[in-house]
């Protein structure tokens, strides 16, 4: 009797089967066909209240030391023996169940968690997987969870992606004012930047103050900056993988979040219940209302604009299937004292199917769309004219797995993409026809690559995981190219001639083999020591004489003059685990080795420049650090502290003596900061108040300074020699935020309020100093700081 | 209160320029060469300094370099010596009735009292289209903390670009000539402080250098071929010179794409910010380079071009915001470059 109604209740559907709470008795899951080996349970997990699949939540079977993490759709499946075995569920920030079971067939569990938000004085901070750092063959793939960035203290009023990252070892920022990520001494444009596999080229809002990705919207972001995976490619230093939530199935629900720079809202829920969900979500920033209050006369002629949006539909149609549409838009506009609007805007649309095949064999196939452009309005009156531009990359992505066992996986797939680049076309808009219309050619190029990643273990000490990737790369017409006379610096004067390649001609084509590579050694449970190599290719680069993203920076893909960037990266690890994995701890070694990156000539103009070969000067780098982190990820106080000594240099060598730069000298590139420490503290007070606190310390960026004042033309000027060879004074700034949640009646009530303060102490960190002859003073040094007084911020967040 | 502590909160003052004290290592000494020679009337003057540490005005003084023999070479082997004057050392001025001509090259040599030898490689003159018209346009600077802003006159040079080549122009401004209005009758005499009203004078002609504040140059990438209007150069309202009219030439050089290269860098670095988007700090070298020692650094950069000028007179009535007009308590032939007679070819 007690069978025939399990039998029913697993026909009428899995709804009736979750569970809220641990289950008292022990459930017999599965039909019991006398089945002793192989059996498989599978399961989903939700939030019990919105519904939303939890991605990453961990399943363990203690009897087996088996760990399984569930997947995009908080899917997991585990293969058993007939046997008794009490599984765990846990989740960061959720109650953890402990669900005792008995497998006799194949079958299925379906189970909400609760959020622990108000009963837990504890806080975890683990990442998907508590033992994942030890365990895990990969090398420097960090994930962070939306929950874990949450504990941070917030950067104007909200939590931020990128800006987070960023206090992790290994990973830098120029200064306070800009876009990007400099991971283990490559430039901001050596990382791949993918929302939901769809290429950004633009992360950021206001030159870097905000990054442009709705925190709401995001489930978690994955920084890969050591041993990549194979099916990764195309930049030469990191991959940032950012993958948005999926709507909610069961239910609608949404986030308010309201500060004083901005607003952001997300509403997600079910279109087809239990089938189909979407997720939209929108920030916009009301700067614009405050520029325009505050009477700095230049400040209240400027104006800032921006705002993102979002759009996820999910479609789990299936156990098996599941498809996934997801829309990303940011948009910025800038004028500083009204001439000159500059804007930019991302798009991006992808397409993804996931599949299991069968039981061993999953598929995951996606399209993506993308498009950045930006635009120079100039409206002074005279010679008024638009500058538009736009990449656009059109491109596919193929992989098949396949699970000989749970520690005996293969990875193979191909992928393909065009870009189209419109690098600049200056469009007069003055009244009478003063200036010419102008148009830099277009570029376009074809990147294909194949991969395959063999990963598995040789009993419980040693993991191998190797990988090969074979890029492909195709510069192709229309174009005129230009032919440059031999043994001379390649510059307009030099110019002997053009081709003409027609539409679709091979101009020129790169390959490369990028094996990748890493081995662990675990010495026992809770430490491990890893080594890693790797080689990337890079067929676009980042034209920009400034030292972080700038919106009218130009992206040049590689052609016949501009080879593509090579990088090999060697790295060692050992981890180390504490107190069950209440802390976590690890040193990290690397050396890397670079080539072909770009440097530029004195004063090279880069906009609107269709021969940009006679600019630019190709450069070898090389890096190397040394990472130490600590982690407690448990307890009141949770937090990190992670000191990274590194060196990022760059060597310009040429034929031509003229060209080289510090005579052929290696010398610091614009984002060699060799100490830098970050500590991060948050301290659950209450269970409902908590505070957290980050400082951050770094040397100096490296700096020119003049080394002669002379006159010209009435004109004070200095007389610049050798680069790089000065730092801005060292950087260390304190953050702090105290978080209150507030409980009221029915949940358009509960509601989060966070105040912070960034740069407590005030302390003018230069972002630059630079030299000028204003008038009315002598020729001197000047200090920009970007942040230079203690800034507060208020922000209220309600969950509905 | 509560409106008060929302301001602060909302308040975006973040960013902050302020000077900074750096130890700039010692300044070398490096021979500098300023000066254009065209087909216009001369004299026209090149001189020569040496560099010297950056920073405050007391760290390093930018030395003339006297006594050096300075001759210029043209393409066909002549040569002109140029003369120092008693009153200017460190410049050295062509003889009355040289004009470079166009299609020439010419060279500058140098050689030092230490007996050092320089020389430019060689520039061609090129020549420069007639600046058709000289439009205006007012111009108003904001400044932090002040009601008033700054404002002065843009000049804007309207000129018919040659399809058939490459152009590159640089503008520069002659010294002004304006009327200067004073009031001697409000004269205060300073020992007794007491008014002691004068009878004269109260108009004057003041002719004044005024800089250009900006370098103006401009190629003809954007526009070959067309009939253009392109900002040529700025003169600053000080409250007394556009009282009533001022007059000044605005001079044209056709110059060539490498001293182009070299002013644009001169003007990307004066006009530097400290913004993030500021360009790194570029080497700037010129034309020069030492006989002795190839490898010493010599700055600047000596210029043959082609000019074309054009005389305008400023009336108040052509600016659409002036500043308050100053008050010269006193007689205006006081004021220096003042006199009560207009120069003889005063036409406005």
């Amino acid at each position: 009797m007690k069978k025939i109604l399990f039998l029913l209740l697993f026909f009428i559907g899995h709804a009736s089967w979750a569970q809220i709470a641990s289950p008292t008795k022990r459930e017999v899951v599965g039909r019991d066909v006398g089945q002793l080996k192989g059996v498989k349970i599978s399961g989903r997990i939700t939030d019990a209240i919105t519904g939303e699949a939890l991605v990453g939540a961990t399943v363990t079977v203690p009897e087996l030391d088996l760990v399984k993490i569930t997947d995009n759709n908080g899917s997991f499946e585990l293969i058993l023996d007939r046997a008794e075995y009490n599984l765990q569920f846990r989740y960061v920030g959720y109650e953890t169940i402990n669900y005792p079971i008995t497998a006799v067939g194949d079958g299925r569990i379906s189970l909400r968690m609760l959020q622990e938000d108000f009963q837990l004085d504890d806080v975890v901070i683990f990442g998907r997987d508590p033992e994942k750092n030890i365990r895990s063959t990969d090398m420097g793939a960090i994930t962070l969870s939306m929950n874990t960035i949450r504990e941070l203290p917030p950067f104007l009023g909200e939590i931020d992606i990128v800006r987070s990252l960023a206090t992790l070892p290994g990973v830098s920022q120029v200064g306070e004012a800009s876009s990007g990520l400099n991971v283990r001494g490559g430039g901001v444009d050596q990382n791949l930047i993918q929302f939901a596999g769809a290429p950004i080229y633009n992360p950021s809002h206001m030159f870097g103050l905000f990054t442009a990705f709705n925190a709401d919207v995001v489930n978690d972001v994955t920084l890969y900056k050591a041993v990549v995976p194979a099916r990764f490619g195309g930049r030469s230093s990191a991959i940032l993988d950012i993958l948005p939530k999926a709507g909610s199935i069961t239910k609608w629900g949404g986030d308010l979040m309201l500060s004083n720079y901005s607003g952001k809202l997300s509403v997600n829920g079910p279109v087809i219940k239990d089938k189909v969900s979407i997720l939209g979500g929108f920030r916009i920033s009301y700067i614009n209302w405050f520029l325009n209050s505050l009477s700095n006369p230049t400040v209240k002629n400027s104006q800032a604009n921006f705002y993102d949006g979002n759009l996820v539909i999910s479609a789990p149609i299936s156990d098996k299937n599941e498809f996934t549409y997801s829309y990303y838009t940011s948009y910025d506009d800038f004028a500083f004292a009204s001439d000159t609007t500059i804007s930019w805007k991302n798009n991006a649309h992808s397409l993804q199917w996931k599949s299991r095949l069968s039981s061993k064999l999953s598929l995951e196939a996606l399209g993506y769309y993308s498009l950045y452009n930006y635009g120079i309005f100039n409206q002074s009156g005279i010679n008024d004219f638009d500058i538009n531009s736009d990449i656009q990359d059109i491109g596919g992505k193929l992989y098949l797995g396949y699970n000989f066992s749970e520690t005996n996986k293969v990875v193979f797939g191909g992928d393909f993409k065009q870009v189209n680049i419109q690098p600049g076309e200056l469009i007069p808009t003055g009244t009478q026809q003063e200036i010419l219309p102008k148009k830099v050619q277009n570029e376009v190029g074809q990147e294909a690559g194949v991969h395959f990643q063999h990963e598995f273990e040789l009993g419980e000490k040693f993991g191998f995981s190797y990988g090969l990737r074979y890029d492909t790369y195709r510069y192709l017409g229309a174009r005129v190219v230009r032919q440059y006379r031999e043994n001379k610096p390649v510059s307009d004067g030099s110019a002997i001639g053009e081709t003409n390649y027609s539409d679709g001609e091979v101009i020129q084509t790169y390959d490369g083999l990028g094996p990748r590579a890493s081995f662990r050694y675990s010495f026992n449970k809770a430490s491990s020591v890893k080594l890693g190599y790797n080689k990337m290719y890079q067929f676009i680069h980042l034209i920009s004489n400034t030292a972080t993203i700038a919106p009218s920076d130009v992206w040049k893909l590689s052609d016949n003059f501009l080879e593509p960037q090579i990088a090999d990266q060697y790295s060692v690890g050992y981890y180390n685990n504490f107190k069950g994995n209440i802390f976590e701890t690890s040193i990290e070694v690397y050396y890397k080795d670079l080539q072909n990156v770009v440097e530029y000539k004195d004063g090279a103009t880069l906009i609107m420049q269709n021969h940009l070969e006679t600019e630019l000067i190709p450069a070898e780098g090389r890096a190397y650090g040394i990472e130490l982190y600590v982690k407690k990820n448990l307890g009141r106080l949770t937090g990190w502290i992670s000191y990274t000594y590194s060196r990022s240099l760059r060597r310009v060598i040429t034929p031509f003596e003229e060209e080289n730069i510090n005579n052929g000298a290696w010398y610091a590139s614009n984002f060699d900061k060799p100490h830098d420490l970050t500590l991060i503290g948050n301290y659950k007070v209450s269970t409902n108040t908590s505070v957290s606190a980050t400082f951050a310390y770094s040397t100096g960026r490296p700096i020119t300074f003049p080394e002669a004042k002379f006159d010209f033309s009435g004109n004070n000027l200095a007389y610049f020699d050798s680069r790089n060879q000065q730092r801005v004074p060292d950087f260390h700034r304190l953050d702090l935020a105290a978080n209150f949640k507030l409980k009221g009646k029915g949940r358009f009530f509960d509601g989060d309020w966070t105040f912070s303060v960034l740069n407590v102490y005030g302390r003018k960190n230069p972002f630059s100093i630079f030299f000028d002859d204003a008038v009315g003073s002598p020729p001197q040094a000047f200090r920009l700081a970007i942040l230079g007084v203690p800034l507060p911020s208020l922000s209220y967040s309600i969950k509905f | 209160m509560l409106r008060r502590l929302i301001y602060i909160l909302l308040l975006l003052p973040m960013a902050c320029i302020d000077p900074f004290k750096v130890e700039v290592p010692e300044g070398q000494q490096l021979v500098t060469i300023e000066g254009i020679i065209h087909n216009g009337p001369g004299p026209h003057a090149i001189s020569i300094s040496r560099s010297a540490t950056y920073g405050s005005v007391f760290e390093g003084l930018i030395r003339p370099v006297t006594g050096a023999t300075v001759v210029i070479r043209d393409n066909e082997g002549r040569i002109t010596f140029l003369e120092e004057t008693e009153n200017s050392r460190g410049n050295y001025f062509t003889p009355a009735g040289f004009r470079a001509e166009i299609g020439k090259s010419y060279t500058l040599q140098i050689q030092t009292v230490e007996g050092k030898v320089y020389s430019s490689l060689p520039e061609r003159v090129l020549s420069s289209p007639a600046i058709e018209n000289v439009s205006l346009k007012t111009v108003t600077i904001p400044v932090e903390g002040e009601i008033i802003p700054r404002s002065g006159v843009q000049l804007i040079s309207e000129i018919n670009d040659p399809a058939d080549q490459k152009n590159f122009y640089f503008w520069r401004l002659s010294p002004v000539v304006h009327v200067l209005e004073a009031r001697p009758d409000l004269f205060v005499n300073r020992e007794t402080r007491t008014p002691a009203p004068k009878a004269c004078c109260y108009t004057c002609f003041r002719t004044e250098a005024t800089g250009n504040q900006s370098l103006f140059i401009a190629q003809d990438d954007n526009f070959n071929g067309l009939t253009t209007r392109i900002p040529a150069g700025f003169i600053e309202d000080n409250g007394l010179r556009f009282v009533s009219k001022l007059r000044v030439d605005l001079k044209q050089y056709s110059i060539s794409q490498e001293a182009f290269r070299f002013l644009r860098l001169v003007k990307q670095q004066a006009e530097i910010s400290g913004s993030i988007f500021d360009p790194p700090p570029a080497t700037i070298r010129g034309n020069m380079i030492s006989l002795d020692n190839p490898d010493e650094v010599v700055l600047g950069y000596f210029m043959a071009a082609g000019e074309s000028s054009k005389r305008i007179y400023i009336d108040k009535s052509d600016l659409t915001f002036r500043q308050i007009a100053g008050i010269v308590p006193d007689d205006c032939r006081t004021v220096s470059g003042a006199s009560i007679d207009p120069p003889f070819d005063w036409k406005p």
